[in-house]
Formats: C-alpha cells, structure tokens, sequence
C-alpha cells in the first residue's frame, strides 16, 4: 500500500470514528471518510455471539470482508462492540476451516474406525442417507434425532423442525439452548403462560437499581454493562448489586457484592419475599387484581440418569446417582421445607416435576416464614472472610434497595440461575419478589431474563425447535396446537406425533442405551458442551450409531463424528436472530462461503430431495406413544389422507414441506439482495428466495396471539423490530395497557400468556381439589423451598467447582481460537484457586495440576490472582478450552423441570499432577 | 496491515494532556478532539491485530484515560487473513491436506 493510500485510509477511518463517537466534523472530513471508503460495500449485520444482539456494520470488497464497525443506528450497541464482536468477520478466515466434507473412510467406503477422507457432497449425503434409513427401520421415527442450536438463524431452525416433526414424524429435536434457556423458559411458562421476557433494554436508561443474580454481565454481557456503568456513573442515586458465588468483574463496577454459597439464591429469595410481607410492602392493588399464589412438589430429583442397577454409571459417581431416587434432607432443607433433619425422602414426583396448584396467601405466608435473616444469612454466607454480621447487613440492604417504593428495579439473571438444579424455581422466585412489589412489567421494573446465545429467543425459543414445542408458545401435547401447525404446513391431521421427544441430556443418553442410533449435529458442539462428557464420547463411538456434525472449525464433536458438514458461516448466508429483548433482525449474504462449504439451510432442504412422503406417513410404531385419540405405541398412518389433499406417496419432502407452490412464488433474485448473492437459492436452482420464503411461511404462527412479526423485506430497511410488531410498530413493555395493545382496556396490568392458566388448588404440601380453575390474565406467585445441591464437597472432593465463559471466548472455543488475538489475549484455561486452597495443597499459581471429580479428570494450571477472586473452598474454571476438557469433570445432574444441566457446582479435589 | 479507529473519553479538563501523551505513543495519531465532551479520536497503525490489542490496552493506562474502545476496524491486508485464505483454496482444489492434523490424529 502507498503512503498516500495509508493516510488517506487514516483520514477516512478517522473521520468514520468520530462521527460515531458523536463528534460533528465538517463537510471536508466527511467526504474524506466515504472517499476512502469509495469501492466498499457497507451492509448491516448482528453480532453472532452472545444474546445481547449488538448492530453491525461489515464492509466488503472483492467477496471479502474488509472492515468491521460498529452500527450506531442500532438501538442495542449504539455504535459500540465488545472484544469479542469486534472480531465477528474474523472468525470466518481460520486456517483450519473446513471446506468440503470429510467422511471416516476404510478401502473406499464408509468405515467407522477409518480415517476422515475427503468426499463429495453427493458421497456425503450418500452415506447420511443410507445410515438413516438403516436407524429409522430398526428404531422407528424416534431412532434419529438432531442436536440444534440458539445459533441456528431463525429459518434454518425452522426447516430443521419441520424435517423432524412433519417429514419424519420424530420430535426428535433439541437445541443446546436447553442447557442455557431452559429454565427461563420453564419459569415464563409456569408464571406468565407465555415466553419471553416483558421488558427491554432501555429499562437500564430508565431504572434506579439493578440487581445481577447469577449473570456476570461485565465479562459475558458486555455491551450491556457499558449501558448500565453509564447510567451509575451519570446518576448517583443508581444503585447495582452484584450476587455471585465467587468475586467477578462485575464486582468491580457493582455498589455491594454478596457471595452466597450454591443453592442458597433459593433461600435469599424467600428471605426477600418474607421482608416484603414482613415490611407490608406488598403491593395488594396489584397482587389482589393480577396474581394468585401456587407451590408445587419438592420430591423431584436432580435430572441424573436413575440407574439403581448401575449400568450406566461409573462406579465413583453411583452415590451421587443413588440421590436421584431417595435423598436424606439436611438441617437447612429440614428448616426450609418444615421437614426433620435426616428425614429419607423418596423423589416420587420426577415424572411430573412441573405440576403445580394455587395456595392461599396465607399459606404463602407461612411458607416463607422460616426464612429469617438469621437463618439464611446462616446458610448463605459464600465467604469464608466476611463477618456475619457484614453479611446481615447486605442481605437487609438488598431488601431495602427492592421494598422503597421511590425505586425501580431491574433484576438479571443468566447462567448461574438458570444452570442450576432449581433453575427453573429461582427463575419462578425472583418474579414472585418482583409481582409482591408490584414492580413488573414497566418502564424500568421489572425481572429480565437475559440470554446467552445469539438466537436462543428468535430461533429455538419462538420457532419452538425443543422436542416438546412447535412456533410461538405451541406445544406437542396440546391436540389444538398439533392441529393448528398441521394446517399452516398443510400436512394431513395427525402426521406430527403427540409424544413429546428426547431432551437434550436424553438424547446423548438414547445414544449411549442405543434407542437413537442416528444423530446430526448443527451449529453447536455437543460432545465439547454436555457435562460428564466421558460418558457421551464413549457413547457416540459406538459401532451402531453414525454422527453427522454439520461444522465450520474442527472442534471435539466433530472429532467424534462419522461425517463432517462443512458449514456457511455467519456473513455467509442470508439469516436472522432473536435477541433477549425480542428484537428480530435480519441479515444478507455478504460474502460467499469457502470452497464446498454451504449453509445448514441448504444441507436440511437438500437432504429432505432424498426421501418421500411414502417413507414416513405410513404406520409408524412409536414405544410409549400414548395419547387420546391414538392406539397406544403407533402413528396412524395419514397417506389416505394426504392423497385427499392432492399428495402423492412419490412426492419428496423437499416438495411436499418447502418447495411448496407458495413458497416458489418468492423468486430469487430479489430487490432485497440489492445485487447481491444467495448461495442457498442458487444451489438449490429451482429459483426461490428460500429464506424470504420460509419467513413468510413462519410468520403467521404468532400472529394475533401476542407474538406477531413484520413481513420479510421490513426487516431489511430496519435494525431490528421487537415483537409484538403491531401496525408497523415494534413492541415495548408486554402485559402494561400504557404499553401492550393486547392487554384488555381498563384492565391496567393483564398476563395474557395462555399456558398452564388452569390449575387445582392444595395447601403447601399437597393438591386438596383437584377441579383446575381457570386463572385468565394472571401471573403466579411461586413459593419455592430451599434445596440443598445434589452433590456437595466432602472428605474426599472437597472443593466447589464452577465453570462458565471467559469474556474473549465464545462457549467451546470452536470460532474465537481461531482468531489469534482472542486465542492470544486467553489461549488456555485456568483454574482460580483461592490462595490459602493452593497454599494447603502445597501449589502455587501456574503449577499443573490434576481437576479431578466422581466423573473425569484433566489437567489444568492454578491462577491465584487475575480477574476472579475464589472464596475459600471454591475453584472455577471456564470450558471453551477443548485441550482443558472440563465437562469431563462437570456433573450432568439438571432441573428436573426444565431438563437444563447445572454446570455451577460439582465436587472435586485438585492435586499436583 | 491494521488500522482501528478509537475514541478515547477523559476529563474534559484532562483533555491537552491526555491527547498530547496518545501522541506520543509509537503507531498512534490524534485526529479529532472535542473538547466539550472529552473525546479523543486516534487512528491505530499495527502490523497485526495482536500488537493492536496490546496497543489498545496502551491507551487504556495512559493517565486521564478513563475509557478507550475500537469502534473501527480495517484489515484489509491483515497477512494473517491472506494466509489464511490462500491455504483455503489451495485446500479446496480437493487435495488430502484438506483434513486438519487434528482430525488425523
């Protein structure tokens, strides 16, 4: 490059800066910045990590990406990014990106011992085709399954949903937002009757106090934590909390930090609850008018793997499994749930861990009366250091910060609440605290539900790709929703089955027992990502079950695969996301993917033109199918049907489920391209816009129900719309009549979610009349007891063990290791080690030392200083390292409720290695 | 090559100092300043983007500084990318050094 070319490129940089920065420059500055800027191609783009959803701005020549910036017209970011979005274009230029498909290889076949070996996609999906059809003969429709993602854009997880669910008759999916979203989910369901949360990001603008349980904004939110920094620093009255396990960056910024041991959120809260009664700071207008009271039962287990006969068990881990049948309770439970120490309590309702049943005030009251200052405070106190008297007096200042009725309040939550054995009660408790006050569901109050992926909420929330949801707030065993989907697809009654499908945890463990024995991975990294993971790998490498991982980098899943996809990333496909504050935004195609790469969209649409109706609408048997209305285990068969409705058994999915007439009337090129490519389309060369055509196709799910969406093209001209998008206008605080045109006029307040709106009634131990009462435009509040972790440190693992995200790193690492600066900035996980642990353990800071639980070991280096603070008696680590591979150690113990895995607390023991 | 754009936020007061020291510092140049608000822009020059991010945490603890972030980021020639992409289509000519070592293990 020339001198002149360099300053010339300085000028225009800087000149772009400033005015982002808000500067006002003059008009030679200006045109020095578009000047330099002259033969690039600026379009905007979302952010591919976290949920926050920042804006923008990507700059391409000659098919490349050239320059990054952030998109000051995007509400979110405002211009700013965080070090890990800042390298979102970079992501995509690794050297060890996959580019055509690699299959495990022996004398020119197939071979699951083989080597991986290139071969063409028509080889690939050869092979694909023939493994599933090998699975679905021996096992039925529920023999496959697919491992999806909060990452999928929300069209690639839709056509994925309508594969499994409509073609091949299998709710066989499930995305990896079941070990990050799933218990928010559980807890909007039980409180509200419909997902999602009720306010947005500009309640940080608009409150006085915001309280983090569990989320560690400051590393893992980033963008946000910008937003509420300026707010403290710009109002001295601002209030912010910090409540963690263990000292974090978010301390730094925080007015007061309270580390709570593990589990005891469940007792902080209740304390909470009983100051609000205590100080008569119950807000009754709102509770009488809006809410009603409900418990549910304690004896649910820890989502283990029962296994009394110890077949699926290491023999260290069979105590830890015994608890999942039978648990004595401890002084604390005893206390909490009006129960004697010691007492053995049979978990008899795992079955059914989310009934629930309305209770009277009263019974609220007495409910929570065992959680007194002393007795939390008792139980709660995380560090060892701190007085308990200090404690106390943080507690009460916690409540004083929510009771004052001059205060707004904003409370956040991520991992460390939904991760959790309880996940889905603390999610239920911190509305309660927030419905007691009144303070919800207005600017500036209310409980927000952050997200940890970028389409957690757009994709696998809304569209419903958990093998028990189908779009916007439908359900599998709901025959009304069943039928209603069945209509939109124009599929025949009865085709999606009424049997809800493997979770998550269930579907690793279906490939471990062999009840699924094919499986396809997109967009996340399952066997790096599921704790206990010794288990899942063993369980993959079976000679029975074939593992296709659809994949950009080469991570751990897809080492243990049979067949590798390689993938369009990001900037390299047409797509949109949802982000925590139900803002939908769209993205084009900018530049195209590498090699034979191409986009998940187009693998699902390509592999359904190898199949037919004829293959799957027949009579299926489907083990413990029961539901009303169907012979027990069997799927009728529904060709008579679809043949009434102009079919044939010869048709292919491709045909039947999205190249369908409608569909093809979106034609590609479209004005919306503006020039540009669409590698999905032009693959398929039939000469449709697939993605406008299959948002179309979506949209109607959530519209007129609270949940409704703008057409295609709006989302082009727009940085996003939040939903509900009603006569052109986006959304803003749900359930308030100021704000939500849904809510009934005159009805102030109305939570108007459908679900679980009919409920028995009982006392706090149990159903006393079972008739359900309907309870329209209420939200519940939850009484939730104490629950003591499944596994907690003794004589022999005598260590806490956490573990999370790093700020540079994104969840397994597969993409941020490949830029050098972030892999540079934190290339290896560390294990933070309070000093006085190391110091009894004869270690010091950088020693290697074995991280060893019931369940794994690895090796790992101490740190006793740095950006965590341990208390004493507890060590984290983060997991995005695949070379440090920690869910070896992590137990797969989940809320029975939400099914989501509980990677916040383990016991282990370090030792030199 | 590698160039980012960052604001620099200070004490308005701190201003003349803050940028005076920016400017001093090797591969940086001020461009803009506004006073009323106390904001800084600089232009970053680096060979890479890893000298870049260590460049930015430079700024960071110049005194007076109380926040610096990229807001920009050109890499057009950044080698670390050409190299990259050149492997690629080598790579993608369906020769066997496709496979990374990783997956050969």
């Amino acid at each position: 490059m020339t001198v002149s070319r360099r300053n010339f490129l300085k000028a225009g940089i800087a000149a772009s800066t400033a005015s982002m920065a808000g500067l006002s420059l003059g008009p030679a500055s200006l045109a020095s910045a578009s000047e330099a800027e002259k033969d690039w191609k600026w379009d905007k783009g979302v952010c591919r990590f976290c949920g926050t959803g920042c804006g923008l701005m990507l700059a391409t020549k000659d098919g490349r990406v050239v320059a990054q910036k952030g998109d000051v017209e995007n509400s979110v970011n405002r211009g700013w990014q965080c070090v890990k979005g800042y390298f979102n274009a970079k992501i995509m230029y690794g050297q060890d990106r996959l580019t055509q498909p690699l299959m495990r290889m022996k004398d020119g076949k197939f071979h699951k011992e083989g080597n991986f070996v290139p071969v063409s996609w028509e080889q690939a999906f050869d092979e694909m085709e023939r493994q599933f059809r090998r699975s679905y003969a021996e096992k039925g429709p529920e023999g496959v399954a697919c491992f999806g993602s909060g990452q999928w854009t929300v069209q690639e997880g839709y056509a994925m949903n309508k594969l499994f669910k409509a073609g091949f008759r299998a709710n066989m999916v499930d995305p990896n937002a079941r070990n990050c979203m799933a218990s928010a989910v559980a807890g909007f369901y039980s409180t509200f009757g419909t997902d999602e949360p009720a306010g947005t990001y500009d309640d940080i603008e608009l409150t006085d106090t915001m309280v983090l349980w569990g989320a560690n904004m400051a590393e893992m939110h980033t963008v946000l934590w910008a937003r509420i920094m300026n707010r403290r620093l710009a109002n001295p009255n601002v209030r912010v909390v910090n409540l963690t396990t263990f000292r974090n960056m978010s301390s730094d910024g925080a007015d007061m930090e309270i580390v709570f041991k593990p589990n005891a959120d469940l007792a902080i809260l209740n304390y909470l609850a009983r100051e609000v009664i205590a100080r008569d700071a119950v807000n009754w207008d709102f509770v009488n008018r809006h809410c009603i009271f409900a418990t549910g039962p304690y004896d649910i287990g820890y989502g283990l793997r029962a296994d009394p006969e110890g077949k699926w068990t290491f023999p260290a881990e069979a105590d830890v499994v015994a608890k999942e049948l039978k648990v004595a309770l401890d002084r604390h439970e005893a206390i909490g749930q009006r129960r004697q120490e010691g007492e053995v309590v049979e978990q008899k309702n795992r079955a059914n861990p989310g009934a629930h049943w309305s209770i009277s005030f009263e019974e609220f009251k007495k409910a929570v009366e065992p959680y007194t200052l002393d007795f939390v405070a008792e139980l709660s106190k995380g560090d060892g250091s701190e007085s308990l008297e200090d404690f106390k007096k943080k507690l009460q200042q916690l409540a004083d910060l929510y009771v004052d009725q001059q205060r707004k309040v904003v409370s956040y939550w991520t991992m460390g609440v939904n991760q959790h054995t309880r996940g889905t009660w603390v999610n239920e408790q911190i509305y309660a605290v927030h419905l007691l006050l009144g303070k919800q569901s207005q600017p500036g109050n209310g409980a927000f539900s952050l997200t940890g992926q970028p389409s957690a909420c757009g994709t696998a929330r809304e569209v419903g790709t958990f093998a028990h949801r189908l779009p916007a707030d439908r359900l599998i065993p709901v025959p009304a929703h069943r039928k209603f989907t069945e209509d939109q697809w124009k599929i025949p009654a009865k085709t999606i089955s009424p049997k809800v499908g493997s979770f998550y945890a269930k579907i690793m463990r279906d490939l471990q027992d062999g009840s699924v024995t094919w499986a396809w991975v997109q967009v996340n990294n399952p066997w790096h990502t599921h704790p206990n993971s010794n288990h899942w790998i063993a369980a993959a490498r079976k000679p029975d079950n074939f593992i296709v991982v659809s994949e950009a980098y080469p991570g751990i899943s897809a080492k243990v695969a049979d067949l590798i996809l390689p993938v369009a990333m990001i900037f390299e496909k047409y797509g949109a996301y949802g982000n925590a504050e139900r803002r939908t935004q769209h993205w084009r195609e900018m530049v195209p993917p590498p090699g034979d790469a191409k986009g998940d969209l187009w693998q699902v649409l390509e592999f359904s033109k190898r199949f037919t109706v004829g293959d799957f609408w027949g009579e299926q048997t489907v083990p413990g199918l029961k539901a009303e209305g169907y012979e027990d285990n069997k799927l009728p068969s529904v060709l008579a049907d679809a043949e009434a409705m102009g079919y044939k058994p010869t048709d292919t999915l491709y045909k039947v489920l999205f190249a369908t007439p409608e569909n093809m009337q979106y034609k590609w090129p479209d004005p919306v391209a503006k020039g540009g490519g669409n590698h999905t389309s032009e693959a398929l060369g039939d000469g449709w816009f697939v993605e406008k055509a299959l948002w179309q196709e979506y949209v109607p799910f959530g519209r007129g129900i609270g949940k409704d969406l703008a057409d295609y093209d709006v989302y082009h001209d727009v940085r996003g719309l939040r939903w509900p998008v009603i006569d052109g206008k986006e959304g803003t605080w749900r359930f308030n009549e100021q704000h939500d045109p849904y809510v009934t006029k005159g009805a102030g307040f109305e939570f108007y979610g459908k679900l679980q709106k009919a409920i028995p009634s009982g006392d706090l131990d149990t159903v006393t009349d079972a008739t359900p009462v309907p309870l329209p435009g209420k939200a519940k509040i939850f009484f939730r007891p104490y629950s003591a972790p499944v596994e907690q440190p003794d004589a022999n693992y005598d260590l806490w063990f956490s573990t999370g995200r790093v700020l540079e790193h994104w969840h397994s690492g597969t993409m941020t290791r490949r830029v050098p600066e972030l892999h540079r900035s934190f290339p290896a996980a560390v294990l933070w080690v309070h000093p006085a642990d190391a110091q009894e353990r004869g270690l010091q800071r950088n020693d290697l030392v074995w991280l060893e639980s019931r369940r794994g070991k690895v090796q790992i280096r101490v740190e006793t200083g740095g950006r965590n603070t341990m208390p004493k008696g507890t060590v984290y680590a983060p997991f995005f390292d695949e070379g440090v591979f920690i869910n070896k150690v992590c137990i797969d113990a989940a809320c029975p409720i939400s099914k989501e895995s509980d990677y916040k607390k383990c016991a282990v023991k370090i030792y030199k290695a | 090559m590698n160039l980012s754009g960052i604001v620099v936020i200070c004490q308005p007061q701190n201003l003349t100092t803050v940028s005076g020291a920016l400017a001093e510092l090797p591969g940086v140049e001020v461009h803009f300043e506004d006073r009323d608000q106390g904001k800084i822009i600089v232009v970053q020059e680096a060979l890479s983007i890893a000298a870049e991010m260590n460049g930015l945490l430079r700024i960071k603890a110049v005194p007076g500084v109380i926040l610096a972030d990229m807001l920009y980021h050109y890499f057009e020639e950044d080698p670390e990318i050409l190299e990259g992409l050149q492997a690629r289509q080598s790579r993608s000519m369906g020769e066997l050094d496709i496979v990374p070592p990783t997956l050969s293990s």
